[in-house]
């Protein structure tokens, strides 16, 4: 019997047994826990500029990670290698590597207890991304990069499609056996006007290559993006010519995609208690956050309430069960400005007096061990709406699409970029401002927030991208947001 | 009892598994296989709390239907089947792909330079082994302090080859280890990355992070604004990565998106700086070729402060009908050449040296989370991190909290009043290793400072 082959979208006999053979590999060499996670991710990526396809990339990675605790350590080893053979060495080395660490070891793993389940999990997908035809895909693209170079002046025109399947299966010595499919999708357009000084953007319907969820084509059909091709075209022309941000201390409007990123970086990555705890203290950084600050830490105004929950359909951040076998959960992290809850994993909750896990460890690839990640993390809906903010505003700035993030490594100072903001006079938007930025330290900015938008200006927003872990992990993450207004920001930090 | 992962795979069984590939009925046909295998000790809290090892390889194929319609699949089993269905695909994508105008053919046979980058005891490195370079990082530490980092042994193999005959192997190691020591108020870090573990001396490294932890107690505030600066290498690598991730490539350069474009032969920073991509030395990482086959070029990018040239592949070099550097990345690729083995040659001046003759400036140990704010002027922010210290009167003085930069990192290298005597190679929170010394930079830009 051989390895898979092709783009296997379905666990087999063969897959199953190997995995579980691993489980008893690693027992028989002396681990006390394992588990193992066979994973198959087949992947197809189309990138347009100018009307020509610049690349078509296909194809399907798969392998086994093996994670082992033995005389009280973790070790892990990874292979695509999978021969029986293979598969039962990696095993093994994944115990010895867990004895290695022992001299250097303070004190046991010990994780929190877990109810055994054996079950399937899918994400929802009305329309299957890989069926639709290439030829399609690629119309959609060119026709977009088309609509774009029509406005004069524009420099690039660019479009992208990206889409993702995750068939896994996770195998625990506790008894737990999990197989899950995950069906991604994400495009984008995007549209740049260059000078000799400047290169602008105008990204839609996000920056970064678009805008993400755990859905099939259906999502990248909502997207309309040859619709909205020519406006962003004209507004990367527009910015060339457009006064820069003022220095000053204004008042910021930030639309729903930059909040987003704002959330993830300011909120997102300091509640994950691998941070806290020092885990991550040499590479990502730690947080300024400690154990004891829950219940007891004011984190911003009253209008900030912020949700983990990987129970929302179709978002980027859900998930059935995590990597280590814990059930997707949605938990109140910061509730009327007070912070309340970190995001955990079976190790760490206990570590804090926790009883259980809420469910965060994922792993990117076969190759690599889970770690906290966020899920999706959301700043609830308020009762205003971008509107109203605008409208109940003398003097201020509204911001616009991520362009750019920076954080210090206890997630305190911060500095975004966005790609395009105007100005707000006596409630009203006015003139259009180009190379918009603004700084601010996290606890002060969330607590200047006096208005959050409402239900129905909320929605996730897929990041793809979120960076951790030595050796690099890539994370797909989401953040539900809505946009909101923070009174006395620094905005336009210049060279 | 040492259980063995990984090992080579060996040139000549990877030319057998692309052989399969290299048969499909299409006009042209580009292999690349990668293997790579290695561990990773990751320690933090003083004590090693993750421990892995990974094996992976990928056989990419490109194929090329009706002269230029470009499909690509990949797999990551050495199956001959799965090989076989990665090569359907790649078709499969070309048949249904418009003609690429800029497509230039595939690379012709050619021979690359000789470069041996690769160590047997590093690709076989045993988790004890990693294990014991912790261990004797973390004697060097006083008793107050905790320590964290990694300790990484890794080895990769690559083939390219193609239906035109072309075939080139290359296989090289690396190793790094990375010590971070932190009292109660006090950090400091240092790093080394190399191709050969046993040139990695965890004392040494254990050493300099320490020492910078321990001046760096009580740390006081200090305001923002124009500090002159001494830069440790990996704080001088981070503006030279980024300045490689926007403007160093052709493709960025032809679409005048680079602060290079129309700058060639024009002066843009000052004579102290030259800046080299150079695969070839004897103490890069690279690879004597790139991945569309074509042999590496050492490329000189600044040479004394005048913009002299970008790096090329095929398809940007045809443009402009000159011949690529040897800087093409994987296909299928979007993104343009790039340059991976980036080198700021050394100066004249020691660490010591440029702290000496600064009365009143900045130590930076390294950035942290850097990103740009302008492109095209390369204006760049970022935080520093893990040893920030005031100096006077050419002596440090003390440690001070942390600052964030918004720097243009064309007019840093501008100001430039010294440059160290050796180089360091530095990893990058976004990027790879590259090389650089210490730089001594008058009125570098801090535009607000944190709490810690």
């Amino acid at each position: 019997m051989g390895a898979p082959i092709g783009y296997p979208t379905r666990m087999d006999t063969f897959l199953r047994e190997l995995t579980e053979r691993a489980l008893d590999v690693a027992r028989s060499a002396g681990a006390t826990y394992a588990d193992a996670r066979y994973l198959a991710e087949e992947w197809e990526s189309v990138d347009a500029q100018d009307q020509i396809v610049q690349s078509v990339d296909r194809g399907v990675t798969a392998g086994i990670g093996i994670r082992v605790i033995a005389d009280g350590a973790w070790g892990f080893a990874g292979t695509a290698r999978l021969e029986a053979g293979d598969v039962e060495a990696a095993a093994r080395l994944a115990v010895e590597i867990a004895r290695s660490s022992v001299p250097l070891l303070k004190s046991p793993v010990r994780l929190a207890e877990e109810p055994v389940v054996d079950t399937t999990w899918t994400s929802p997908v009305i329309e299957d991304p890989f069926a639709v035809s290439l030829e399609e895909k690629i119309a959609l693209l060119l026709d977009s990069t088309k609509r774009m170079q029509e406005v004069a002046g524009l420099s690039i025109a660019e479009a992208s499609m990206d889409l993702w399947r995750r068939t896994s299966f996770l195998a625990t010595t506790d008894g737990s056996r999990i197989e899950q499919t995950i069906t991604q999708s994400g495009a984008g357009i995007r549209a740049l006007a260059i000078n000799d000084h400047e290169v602008q953007q105008r990204s839609y319907p996000n920056s970064f290559r678009g805008h993400y969820a755990n859905r099939g084509f259906e999502h990248i059909r909502a997207m309309e993006l040859p619709s909205n091709a020519a406006r962003i075209a004209s507004e990367a022309v527009e910015l060339l010519s457009a006064p820069e941000c003022p220095s000053i201390d204004t008042t910021l409007v930030l639309d729903a995609p930059q909040l987003a990123l704002q959330v993830h970086e300011s909120i997102g990555h300091p509640i994950e208690l691998d941070r806290v705890l020092g885990m991550e203290a040499a590479y990502a950084g730690t947080s300024f956050l400690t154990p004891g600050d829950r219940g007891r830490v004011r984190y911003g105004s009253d209008q900030i309430t912020i949700t983990a929950d990987a129970t929302i359909e179709g978002a980027l951040g859900s998930f059935g069960y995590d990597d280590e076998g814990v059930a997707a959960q949605s938990d109140v992290v910061i509730e009327n400005g007070i912070f309340k809850k970190f995001i955990s994993s079976r190790e760490t909750a206990p570590e804090i007096g926790e009883e259980r896990s809420n469910g965060t460890m994922r792993a990117s690839g076969w190759d690599v061990i889970p770690l906290i990640r966020m899920t999706n993390i959301n700043l609830m809906p308020g009762s205003s709406s971008l509107d109203e903010m605008i409208s109940t505003t003398d003097d201020g700035i509204f911001m616009s699409t991520n362009q750019s993030w920076s954080i210090d490594d206890k997630r305190v100072n911060f500095q975004f970029g966005t790609e395009i903001a105007w100005e707000i006079k006596n409630g009203s938007l006015g003139r259009m401002l180009r190379n918009p930025n603004y700084a601010g330290k996290t606890v002060d900015f969330w607590s200047s927030c006096d208005a959050v938008g409402g239900p129905e200006e909320w929605g996730v927003w897929g990041t793809p991208n979120c960076g951790k872990g030595q050796p690099g992990q890539t994370a797909r993450v989401a953040h539900g947001t809505a946009p909101a207004r923070f009174r006395g920001v620094r905005v336009g930090v210049h060279g | 009892m040492t259980v063995k992962g990984g090992g080579p795979l060996g040139e000549e069984r990877m030319r057998e598994i692309a052989a399969g590939a290299l048969k499909a009925k299409a006009d042209a046909v580009h292999v690349l296989i990668f293997h790579s295998w290695g561990g990773l000790t990751r320690f933090a809290s003083s004590q090693i709390h993750q421990n892995t090892w990974r094996e992976d390889l990928e056989i990419r194929v490109m194929a090329v239907a009706d002269g230029a319609r470009i499909g690509v699949a990949a797999t990551h089993s050495l199956d001959p089947a799965a090989v076989a269905k990665a090569t359907e695909d790649a078709l499969a994508v070309a048949r249904v792909s418009p003609p690429n105008p800029e497509f230039p053919g595939l690379a012709p046979p050619a021979s690359a330079p000789a470069k041996s980058g690769f160590d047997a005891a590093t690709a076989s490195t045993s988790p004890a082994e990693r294990a014991d370079y912790v261990a004797r990082a973390l004697a060097e530490f006083q008793a107050d302090m905790t320590g964290a980092g990694y300790v990484e042994s890794v080895a990769d193999e690559v083939l390219v080859t193609n239906s035109l005959g072309l075939s080139m192997f290359g296989a090289t190691t690396h190793a790094g280890l990375s010590v971070m020591a932190m009292t109660g108020d006090s950090s400091g870090v240092a790093e080394i990355i190399e191709p050969r573990l046993s040139a990695i001396d965890p004392v040494a490294i254990a050493q300099r992070a320490v020492s910078k932890a321990d001046r760096g107690r009580n740390p006081q505030p200090i305001d923002a604004g124009r500090y002159t600066v001494v830069l440790e290498p990996a704080a001088s690598s981070t503006l030279m990565q980024f300045m490689g991730y926007l403007g160093f490539g052709a493709k960025a350069f032809l679409e005048e998106r680079s602060f290079m474009s129309g700058k060639i032969g024009e002066r843009l920073c000052s004579d102290l700086i030259t800046i080299v991509d150079d695969p070839l030395g004897a103490e890069s990482l690279g690879l004597p070729f790139d991945f569309e086959g074509t042999p590496a070029q050492r490329v000189t990018l600044i040479d004394r402060g005048t913009a002299r040239d970008v790096v090329w592949d095929r398809t940007t070099a045809q443009k402009v009908k000159r011949d690529s550097t040897g800087h093409g990345l994987p296909p299928p690729n979007s993104s343009g050449p790039f340059p991976l083995n980036l080198r700021m040659e050394p100066g004249s001046s020691s660490l010591d040296e440029l702290i000496a003759s600064t009365e009143r400036g900045l130590l930076i140990t390294r950035f942290h989370y850097s990103n740009v704010v302008n492109e095209k002027e390369a204006v760049l922010t970022g935080m520093t991190r893990d040893g920030t210290f005031l100096i006077e009167n050419g002596t440090l003085k003390h440690g001070v909290n942390n600052l964030r930069y918004t720097q243009n990192a064309i007019e840093a290298l501008s100001n430039v009043e010294g440059v160290g005597d050796s180089t360091e190679i530095s990893s990058e929170l976004f990027f790879g290793g590259s090389r650089a010394p210490a730089l001594k930079i008058h009125d570098f830009n801090f535009s607000s400072a944190t709490t810690h």
